[in-house]
């Protein structure tokens, strides 16, 4: 049946992709190290650990640059 | 009042703090009335034959399952939300007076449908699927709690300062999109009211009442598929978040790999679905099914233990304050219970393994060494991480924190490992045949046997539930009778002796 | 790309929706036709049995008793023969359960009878020594609720097509060997509906000892919960 033979092609070809973009996405974080931004990701952790409502972003939103 | 400077408004966690604790201790106490009446059937017609109907077994069964899973754990991932959520996107619920409403809305809402869900599943009004019983008036009543918590989930992170999501928030949307996928679909049910017969009438019957729109193998693939990542979406993604805040911040450690956080995100998030064929095996759904169930469950022990080594490592360096906080103590049992469970259930789901434990007591063991050694000890630990900064007080006593540790776990190993015995024996019972060929043992022999590890298992749970009230008192206290706190503390919790 | 995704709250929500969709997808859609189609000799359930069902239900005789016989040796030798898809095609929810407290009840009408049935829920330690099920006293002084059960025929023949007053195809072969066939009749009415139950239920209570229950189904046509509960286990073969 055309419709099943189809969902088959679709189902592979699917797993194929996010198996792909889940290896380049490691491949990714490990060479780059750095976001676009320039922040390194394990900065990051930084939002649990200074989380005060007075404490600066690690990364602030551009509105609020504005203030 | 203009010049105050602006704080974090923990009003909504506070009530969703105090429902965590409410139906903590009634589910907790109706699983080991559970227990007991398995060891001791007298105990179902404890208040008389007349009563017998509500204190009988089965009835109580989904209240305790649905207590403890739309009660306790999902008050505390709310509870944690509304904490965590402002912390780590720097914004107040207080910045936001529509935010602050829909959140007291959300908890009210959310008061009246556990209220509607209890009396209900009492009378015995369930659809028989497992963690998803309620009738579909209370069923719209969930999904409206949900929306509103969705709603003020994406409202907060539209306010945000920080830029870029905390991984414990990526968490928290995941639990809000899955469940939410997961219980629309596997809830799909056509109201009997809707049905007229040739005479005209209409409204025939309860009015409530619905049927399943999938029937039979069909029906039994949605529930599992629900009923499996219910466990994901509920008992894993949103602990995840909070070990993810709490430890770090407890500890005062940067969390030891961000990167590695995020792959084991999109690892879990891609897996974990695939993984509800193996509780079908040797059933009538498709054979492929069920072999993508299984070794997707192998599968996922990467993603999980990746979280959990993650937490582990967290402590590198600084394993003094296991030794020195029982705080930090729960969690770091509580991510060692995870990466436990996460190895036995693919190790059930294997296919020969699972010709032996399904049925059994085994997999209850299972379930009740992820729930109370993880779930339990993470939203306790998150509810005394938040106390002495939710009420500016330092926690009230070290020491009962600590008796309650030790009470805890024990009772959480006397659990799991009475229930591997039983469900092991029990398997194998069944099994057996003499040399002749026949069954070895008539089903009741495999009941029989049974008898001393349901007595240890209601011990187990005993005690759980005392630490549970001991948990409570400690909250109570540091409520009213903690020291009060000048500021708030960057990380470790102070407490009281 | 991975970098856009984690900033933009929208767009992330979407990328984990389809990861966790795409499961669901795989997995159950491609079946649906297939497993509904019931294997022949399936019949959907009268009304007195499907209130039967409603009881089972109501007291969640499936937190301890399954219905799904697996394909090994120990298993269809304990209950029979395995179970198969299509024998499920009119259960609506399924009850397969997932815990065997008590044994599996799946083709429980082969081997127990209407006046076990009658003793032993009345008090199942007293025939089966040793056993932990709870006793179900009020099934016997609480009637079954017909009405309920007819509106769910009428849900079940509008929206899912289920063929009652319909011929279905049985196993047995008539002397052409054609299948045999059996119309399961439902009412037009709710008054047709409970008269129908009642005649059913007068057959079970036939087999029965109890003097309160025959009274009541006989005398003052009331159906007890019971009745109806033994129509139902009676009707899994």
């Amino acid at each position: 049946m055309f419709s099943v033979e189809f969902q088959a092609y679709g189902y592979v070809a699917a797993t194929i992709f996010l198996t792909v973009a889940l290896y380049s996405y490691i491949y990714h974080l490990y060479k780059n190290r750095r976001d676009a931004d320039g922040h390194d990701y394990e900065e990051y952790s930084n939002m649990a650990l200074h989380d005060g409502i007075e404490d600066t972003p690690v990364n602030s939103l551009p509105k609020d640059d504005k203030k | 009042m203009e010049n105050r400077p602006l704080e974090y408004d923990y009003t909504v966690a506070k009530m969703f703090m105090l429902t965590t604790i409410i139906f903590g201790i009634v589910g907790m106490s109706i699983g080991v009335i559970l227990a007991f009446e398995l060891a001791f059937p007298g105990i179902n017609t404890i208040l008389g034959s007349g009563l017998a109907e509500y204190t009988n077994f089965s009835r109580l069964r989904p209240l305790h399952t649905d207590s403890v899973i739309f009660g306790f754990t999902i008050s505390g991932v709310f509870a944690t939300w509304y904490y965590v959520g402002q912390r780590v996107l720097k914004v107040s619920m207080a910045e936001s007076s529509l935010l602050m409403f829909l959140g007291k809305l959300q908890f009210w809402i959310y008061i009246l449908t556990v209220a509607a869900a209890v009396v209900s599943l009492f009378l015995g009004e369930t659809t028989s699927k497992e963690y998803a019983e309620f009738e579909w008036p209370v069923d719209i009543a969930i999904v409206v709690v949900w929306v509103l918590w969705g709603v003020n989930m994406f409202g907060l992170i539209g306010l945000r300062r920080e830029k870029s999501l905390y991984i414990s928030v990526w968490y928290y949307i995941a639990t809000f999109l899955g469940i939410a996928m997961l219980y629309l679909f596997n809830n799909m049910e056509v109201p009997t009211w809707l049905a007229t017969s040739a005479a005209g009438e209409t409204h025939i019957g309860d009015w409530f009442h619905s049927v399943s729109m999938y029937a039979g193998t069909n029906d039994a693939l949605v529930q599992w598929w629900y009923g499996h990542n219910a466990v994901a979406f509920g008992f894993t993604v949103p602990i995840v978040a909070m070990v993810y805040y709490f430890l770090p911040k407890e500890s005062g450690q940067a969390i030891y790999s961000y990167k590695l956080s995020l792959l084991s995100f999109w690892g879990l998030m891609f897996v974990y679905l695939w993984a509800g064929g193996h509780h079908l095996l040797f059933s009538t759904v498709p054979d492929w099914v069920q072999t993508m169930g299984s070794i997707f469950s192998i599968v996922l022990i990467l993603p999980s233990w990746g979280s959990a080594i993650n937490m582990l490592l967290t402590m590198k360096g600084e394993w003094q304050q296991v030794a020195a906080s029982p705080l930090i103590k729960f969690m770091i049992l509580g991510s060692t219970f995870y990466m436990f469970s996460t190895l036995e259930g693919p190790i059930q789901a294997i296919k020969s393994v699972n010709a032996i434990a399904h049925f059994t007591d085994w997999i209850v063991g299972h379930v009740h060494d992820g729930v109370l050694g993880w779930v339990g000890f993470m939203i306790m630990a998150g509810l005394y991480h938040m106390a002495p900064r939710v009420f500016k007080r330092e926690i009230y006593s070290k020491s009962l924190m600590a008796s309650q540790f030790w009470i805890q776990t024990l009772g959480v190993v006397l659990y799991f490992t009475s229930m591997w015995i039983a469900g092991i024996t029990q398997g194998m019972m069944w099994r057996a045949h003499d040399q002749f060929g026949n069954l070895a043992y008539s089903f009741i022999d495999t009941v029989t046997v049974l008898h001393p590890y349901y007595a240890i298992r209601g011990v187990g749970g005993l005690l759980y539930l005392i630490g549970f009230v001991m948990f409570t008192y400690n909250i109570y206290k540091t409520m009213t009778a903690g020291k009060r706190l000048d500021s708030e503390p960057a990380s470790a919790s102070p407490m009281g002796a | 790309m991975f970098h856009w995704l984690e900033k933009n709250p929208f767009f992330f929500a979407v990328g984990v929706f389809a990861a966790i969709a795409f499961a669901g997808l795989v997995e159950i859609v491609p079946n649906f036709a297939e497993a509904s189609r019931p294997v022949i000799g399936t019949a959907p359930y009268s009304t007195l049995e499907l209130a039967g069902r409603q009881v089972y239900i109501k007291n969640s005789c499936n937190a301890c008793h399954s219905q799904l016989i697996r394909p090994f040796k120990s298993e269809t030798d304990r209950y029979g023969h395995y179970s198969l898809s299509g024998e499920y095609a009119y259960d609506r929810p399924f009850l397969w359960g997932s815990k065997r407290t008590g044994p599996d009840l799946h083709r429980v009408g082969n081997y127990r009878t209407t006046d076990w049935h009658e003793n032993h829920m009345k008090d199942p330690a007293a025939i089966v020594p040793g056993s932990i099920m709870p006793k179900y006293t009020w099934m016997y002084t609480k009637m079954v609720d017909i009405d309920t059960a007819f509106a769910e025929q009428l849900t079940d023949a509008q929206f899912f097509a289920v063929p009652y007053n319909k011929p279905v195809p049985m196993k047995e072969l008539d002397v052409d060997g054609k299948p045999k066939t059996k119309i399961v009749k439902m009412g037009k009415s709710i008054a047709e509906a409970n008269a129908m139950a009642l005649v059913e239920a007068k057959d079970i209570v036939k087999n029965m000892k109890d003097q309160d229950i025959k009274d009541a189904v006989n005398k003052r046509g009331e159906i007890p919960e019971i009745v109806a509960l033994i129509a139902y286990l009676n009707s899994l073969k």
